[in-house]
């Protein structure tokens, strides 16, 4: 077991949910740094076990959302990130970081765009885990619909035809909106995974809800019998017990 | 290729006359006033030169009311009803006056006031919190996307700016537009923009900078009148944190003055003085060159910078380029060492720009360090990593002369000491109209409360802002703990908003309140309410009553007409006798002035309008009780004074179509009694929430209260519905402590009453008044109240 993994976040110029997903790395047990891109190294990606890139606007997404970090990314890294992954780093995108990750091809083939609504939208969302082998939502349950924020203008997953229904089969679309779907996502998917679920992405913001008390409903804590932790820290604990090795909480419950 | 040369002329004004000046004056835009234009003459004169052009223009931004705030320092013989008072600078006697006495009676309180870019107030022993708040009315009114986008990205420079760099936390956005609704024939000038073409123009500007930067945008308040029409007001604000240890900075000879973030440009020329004037139907095709365009991600690298540089203790001192670009950072930073700058070391995005193009562009984005030279290298270094341009531009000297080269020409060497002394203004206002006669019966007179109370929640004044508070990322950094809609289905209306700060046992929170509909009756009495307002809202969401602060904005029409300066006076007047009571001190403030139109019917004026915006600290997140309820079996109870609240300035008066009622008095001192006493219920956990009485009175707050969807509410009450008294709070309390709170409450002479409960029986609104009352079924209630700007934007 590795008492402390690293964890590395590269930040791009307008990338900006990095201090509060480093936060939440290190309540998980991580030691996190946040590198930004002008100075990001192979060295640095080799030496890390897990890289997430965070919510933002990178380059202020003004042409395709992730599409110039994505280029940037590539011609610093030059398949160092391929490595990586080949030899067992797990990766995360959150919101920009997932549209990131989409466009770096280290995910199943899918695109985000522009939301159904045509807006931007800050609002609380309802999920459902659907694969429970993800090792980034392994503390999260199954069974009950959990809440994440979500703060984005294009989340809407899009994938080639039939694509996201095979998604939605095969485990690859791990999370998923439940009840309403807040920008028209295929399948519902919030959250899509590769094969081997060690690359992750989602537009959902779970480093926003590492506190119980940033819940909206000032009930939650006691609703959810939990007075100190949201969501988020399962999410993050999670990934800490994947990449730490340390056994799952809820095996041995 | 030719040499590049400094592109500057001599103006020849010594030997002009008075009227001759005042023609030059207004041929360059200058904004200079008959005074002082005979000022600048008489310094030339003694310097036995002609000024440049490059001179002229710093001058007359430097003097610019944007800059300096003349009328706030103006001698103004003031007459309210037929007696004459002088007063001696509107901030120096009152405002600051106020402030200071305050200072005093609460000494570690606040670190920092009316100097730097922002107020601070202490959050705890190593932090300090701060709060900005701007107006950007000008140029959203000609361009409301990139007007909105740049009002808070000019705000969000000026906490960057703050001591040697806060951390900008939290955004407040207010407007002041006329209704959606408003017929596009009723438009009586060319160009004029429609008001829902401003609203979405001002909301989608403020959020694609807000959401850029990465900056929570957790409060607001949107007002619709028709005066609003043709001078929309956007007031930006962000707060900050910084280390207590980085708050004072000190220029000095020696330092090297380096200019951060992105390059200089032709956009933004003359802002300053463009603000300072008012609008015309020609102002739509001339002035546009005074509005840019904003870059978030070019601040956001800065911000990275500036934040990085602080950490490592690298500035020394640090300013924002805001109105009047370089000429002002350099002033502020030079204005008493003294110094040189060379512009033709500035970063341009275009060649061909003359000399004062240089110096005066206000292009966004851009902040002024001074830093020791052995730094520079170290700073470079993090500007490469934060992708950011730095150049030196020139070093501070001892000398106290500024002098600003251009290829090796000197084009501007000012005595500072001179430059900031504009001639003082004397201005003439009156006030008449003491408070109508107060009518405590008008509630009476309402016969059917259920058909006003559904108008009442349909109203532009009362109606959810859902729609536009959506599209602004309130959750980033993810320090928000009370999100501007909340309780249990995340969409009901909070009364402010309340963030966390790392590191800290602490939370503050934020607030804002402006009254104008009172003002146009009684500004001091809507002033001394407003001020009330605020606290009452930082109060509820979990406030030390005593540990407040607040700024004040005011905007107003034209201030050569004695009665609208009379307004003004009237409105500062009542916002510090309240502020003083209350013992929330004045940190920052800003004025807007000339917000009247020429339309082709005649001049337009907005009411005097003042926004009271407000930080507070709460002592722990569990004072954080939220507005809306949580339980099916507590009491309802309301808490302050109600009895006689007349009608005037209330939204159901305007309704009614009713004129001729007074606006309400406040009793600072019998509601801070109030605050005090509801704190201390908090801080016993009594309270379960609680929510202020405001616009639309005691039936809409408790309307709102239930849109959490948790219970029914069964009220059997003869407190008048519709009033809105200052200084009034809706409690929840669970039954088991209702009389523990009373007791407390008659202990700190505090009136309450018992409203009635609520009930999982159903999910209606129930009041019962003795006459016709209100049962109405709360889903249909909340789809009004949530319906209604959404069919419009």
């Amino acid at each position: 077991m590795i008492e402390t993994p690293t964890a590395l976040l590269p930040r791009y110029p307008g990338t900006n949910a990095d201090e509060e997903t480093a936060r939440a790395l290190r309540v998980a047990g991580f030691d996190a740094t946040i590198v930004p891109s002008a100075v990001l190294t192979r060295e640095a990606i080799a030496a890390a076990q897990l890289i997430v890139f965070s919510g933002g606007f990178s380059y202020g997404d003004y042409v395709m959302s992730g599409r110039i970090a994505q280029l940037i990314t590539q011609q610093k890294l030059t398949g160092a990130l391929e490595e990586f992954v080949e030899r067992g780093g797990y990766v995360l995108g959150i919101c920009n970081g997932f549209q990131i990750l989409t466009k770096l091809g280290l995910l199943p083939k899918a695109s985000l765009i522009e939301n159904t609504s045509g807006r931007f939208q800050c609002r609380w969302v309802k999920l459902r885990v659907k694969n429970e082998q993800n090792p980034f939502l392994r503390e999260l349950p199954a069974d009950v619909d959990i809440e994440f924020p979500i703060a984005h203008a294009e989340g809407r997953l899009v994938a080639p035809p039939g694509e996201a229904a095979r998604y939605a089969s095969d485990g690859c679309a791990a999370l998923t909106y439940a009840g309403e779907n807040p920008n028209g996502s295929e399948e519902a998917i919030a959250g899509l995974q590769n094969a081997s679920g060690r690359v992750f992405g989602l537009m959902p913001h779970p480093e926003r809800f590492l506190y119980a008390n940033q819940h909206y409903d000032r009930d939650w804590p006691e609703k959810s019998g939990e007075a100190t932790w949201g969501w988020g820290y399962y999410f993050f604990k999670g990934i800490y017990r994947s990449v730490s090795g340390e056994a799952s909480l809820l095996a041995s419950a | 290729m030719s040499t590049p040369t400094a592109v500057y002329r001599h103006i020849q004004i010594r030997d002009l006359d008075a009227d001759a000046l005042v023609a030059l004056s207004k041929k360059m835009k200058l904004a200079l006033f008959r005074d002082d234009m005979l000022a600048v003459q008489s310094y030339y004169r003694d310097k036995d030169r002609e000024p440049t052009d490059v001179e002229l223009e710093v001058i007359a931004q430097t003097w610019s009311e944007h800059c300096k705030h003349r009328i706030f320092g103006a001698r103004i013989e003031h007459t309210l009803d037929g007696r004459l008072e002088v007063v001696d600078g509107l901030f120096k006697s009152h405002i600051k006056a106020v402030s200071e006495r305050i200072f005093a009676r609460k000494p570690g309180f606040v670190l920092g006031a009316f100097v730097d870019n922002a107020g601070f107030i202490a959050l705890d022993t190593e932090r300090a919190v701060c709060l900005k708040v701007e107006t950007h009315n000008h140029p959203s009114a000609i361009e409301p996307y990139a007007g909105a986008n740049t009002g808070l990205g000019g705000v969000i420079r000026d906490i960057l700016g703050a001591g040697k760099g806060a951390k900008p936390i939290a955004s407040m956005d207010v407007f002041c537009f006329g209704p959606p609704d408003t017929r596009q024939e009723s438009l009586k000038a060319k160009d004029v923009i429609h008001p829902l073409g401003v609203m979405r123009g001002v909301v989608r500007g403020v959020r694609d900078y807000g959401n850029r930067m990465g900056i929570p945008t957790v409060n607001g308040a949107i007002q619709f009148d028709p005066a609003y029409t043709y001078n929309p007001l956007v007031f930006c604000g962000t707060a900050g944190v910084i280390p207590r240890a980085d708050i004072d900075k000190a220029m000095r000879a020696g330092l090297q003055i380096v200019a951060v973030g992105a390059r200089t440009g032709r956009d933004g020329l003359k802002g300053a003085t463009f603000s300072s004037v008012s609008l015309t139907a020609d102002s739509h095709a001339e002035d546009q060159s005074a509005v840019q365009i904003g870059n978030p991600i070019e601040e956001k690298k800065a911000s990275d910078l500036i934040l990085h540089a602080r950490a490592e203790g690298l500035i020394v001192f640090l300013t924002d380029c805001g109105a009047g670009g370089f000429s002002s950072a350099a002033g502020e930073m030079l204005s008493e060492v003294g110094g040189e700058l060379f512009l033709e070391r500035a970063p341009l995005k275009e060649d061909g720009l003359a000399s004062w193009q240089v110096l005066l562009s206000e292009s966004q984005e851009r902040m002024v360090l001074a830093v020791e030279e052995a730094d520079v290298p170290r700073l470079r270094e993090l500007a490469d990593m934060h992708q950011t341009e730095m150049t030196v531009l020139g070093h501070s000297d001892g000398t106290g002369i500024l002098k600003i080269w251009h290829h090796g020409a000197l084009v501007c060497e000012l005595d500072n000491a001179r430059l900031h002394e504009a001639p003082r203004r004397h201005l003439v206002s009156s006030w008449s109209g003491s408070p109508l006669a107060a009518d405590a019966a008008a509630d009476a007179v309402i016969a059917s409360p259920a058909p006003l109370l559904k108008q009442l929640l349909a109203d532009f004044a009362i109606c959810s802002r859902e729609p536009v508070i959506r599209e602004y990322d309130h959750q980033v950094q993810g320090n928000t703990i009370l999100t501007p809609l909340a309780g249990a289905t995340g969409d009901a209306p909070q009364d402010g908003a309340v963030m966390r700060v790392d590191g800290s046992p602490r939370l503050v929170n934020l607030a804002c309140a402006l009254l104008p509909e009172w003002g146009k009756f009684d500004p001091f009495r809507a002033g001394a309410a407003t001020v009330d307002e605020c606290i009452r809202q930082l109060v509820v969401t979990g406030a030390d009553p005593d540990q407040i602060a607040i700024l004040d904005n005011f905007c107003m029409g034209n201030p050569d007409d004695p009665r609208e300066l009379g307004g003004l006076v009237e409105s500062v007047k009542g916002l510090c006798e309240a502020a003083e009571i209350y013992g929330a001190p004045f940190i920052s403030g800003k004025d807007s002035f000339y917000n009247f139109f020429m339309t082709d019917e005649g001049p337009v004026s907005i009411p005097v309008t003042a926004l009271v915006s407000g930080l507070g600290i709460v002592m722990e997140a569990a004072h954080v009780t939220g507005s809306s309820l949580r339980r099916t079996d507590s009491d309802v109870m309301l808490l302050g004074a109600w009895q006689g609240t007349p009608l005037g300035g209330s939204v159901a008066a305007r309704v009614l179509g009713r004129t001729g009622d007074a606006v309400p008095a406040t009793d600072c001192a019998k509601n801070m009694a109030l605050y005090r006493a509801y704190y201390e219920a908090v801080k016993s956990g009594l309270i379960l929430s609680a929510h202020d009485v405001s616009e639309g009175g005691l039936a809409v707050a408790l309307a709102e209260m239930a849109f959490s969807e948790v219970a029914g509410l069964e009220i059997d009450t003869q407190v008048p519905l519709f009033a809105e008294p200052t200084g009034c709070l809706v409690v929840e309390v669970a039954p088991a402590h209702r009389e523990n709170l009373v007791r407390q409450l008659a202990a700190a002479g505090v009136e309450s009453v018992l409203l009635g409960r609520t009930t999982a029986a159903h999910r209606r609104l129930v009041i019962r008044t003795g006459g016709e009352g209100v049962d109405e079924p709360l889903a249909d209630l909340k789809a009004l109240w949530k319906g209604s700007l959404a069919a419009w934007y």
